[in-house]
């Protein structure tokens, strides 16, 4: 296939996108770790923090446009994603998923806004740690709330199986709590953002390379992919949403399974 | 967008089930694969893969079909 490209693609032909775009060079030469997606990164946290501050600073009983707009996703958050999914102890992790919502968010509509046009998660180090946090979070609290050996045990033996079965669902149970849980969580945001830029970048490009193109079919075609490139778009728009909602979501539930009683 | 809270368990429970499934899968297919490297056969990963999958539609079924 990519031979096949190559060829193809002699002297000023088309080069697709691939993860090489993904990639970006030190925005200065000495300093090699400051790059976009870092200070999109350090941006996002400005602005969460500079809405939030300014939307909530002049709080009135008949809220401003702004203090509606940060209470809408505040509520949003409290109400919607811990209280319905953490029950009577929902409040001490709203600071925490409001965060991870709000951060994760901010920094995957990046990908389709104007000049900054990158997706920070889709490098896939962001997501990590992103994870291990909420990893480290729904673990703790269950450690705290049941003790680590009664936790531990929650996890890994289920009741009311015959004791030799344990052999067979013991090492799922322990698999899935600490191996595919953190990694779905991160696996699942990034896949979706990498992917996500990738398409756009490819009609946007090709867009553009078939517009140059010296043939008038190729120029004709040309607005097809732009179209489709700015439908995709909105699509990206939503399936940006849609993971920094999941994302939070399945921590909660993590958060709720770890508090729960039992299984 | 408020959501009945039976609503909320079917979801919990979907999530669930799918991480039971892929680590079934990965753990006792994992171990097929390393004993057919190990022995030099080629079965013994669909054996894996089979165990893997029946351990784990039995924890789905023990965590939600009892109910």
């Amino acid at each position: 296939m990519r031979a096949f490209v190559k060829l193809h693609a002699e002297g000023d032909g088309f080069v697709p996108p691939s993860t090489n775009d993904f990639n970006l060079p030190p925005i200065t030469e000495s300093i090699a770790w400051l790059t976009k997606p870092v200070l999109l990164v350090f941006l996002s946290v400005i602005l969460v923090s500079v809405f939030f501050i300014l939307s909530s600073r002049k709080a009135a009983v008949v809220p401003s446009k702004l203090q509606f707009a940060g209470e809408s996703i505040y509520g949003f958050v409290r109400n919607d994603l811990a209280r319905d999914v953490i029950g009577h102890e929902f409040m001490r992790f709203v600071p925490y998923l409001f965060t991870l919502f709000t951060f994760v968010l901010t920094n995957n509509i990046f990908g389709i806004v104007p000049f900054l046009q990158f997706p920070a998660m889709s490098h896939v180090a962001f997501p990590y740690v992103l994870a291990i946090f909420s990893f480290g979070v729904f673990h703790y609290v269950g450690i705290q709330k049941h003790g680590i050996i009664k936790y531990l045990k929650e996890i890994a033996f289920m009741p009311g199986v015959p004791k030799p079965v344990y052999i067979l669902l013991t090492p799922i149970e322990i698999a899935t709590f600490f191996l595919v849980r953190p990694l779905t969580l991160s696996l699942r945001l990034f896949a979706n953002m990498f992917a996500g830029h990738l398409l756009l970048l490819v009609f946007i490009m090709g867009g553009d390379y078939m517009m140059h193109d010296s043939h008038l079919i190729m120029k004709l075609f040309s607005p097809f992919s732009f179209a489709f490139g700015i439908a995709l778009t909105f699509f990206e728009f939503m399936v940006q949403c849609l993971q920094a909602y999941i994302f939070t979501l399945l921590t909660a539930l993590y958060i709720a399974g770890a508090l729960a009683d039992e299984h | 967008m408020t959501h009945e809270p039976s609503n909320r368990r079917e979801e919990n429970a979907l999530w669930s089930i799918f991480g039971y499934l892929v680590s079934g899968l990965l753990f006792w297919g994992g171990i097929g694969w390393a004993a057919d490297h190990f022995f030099g056969t080629t079965y013994l990963v669909l054996i894996g893969l089979l165990v893997g999958m029946g351990g784990a539609l039995y924890l789905v079924w023990l965590r939600f079909g009892r109910e």
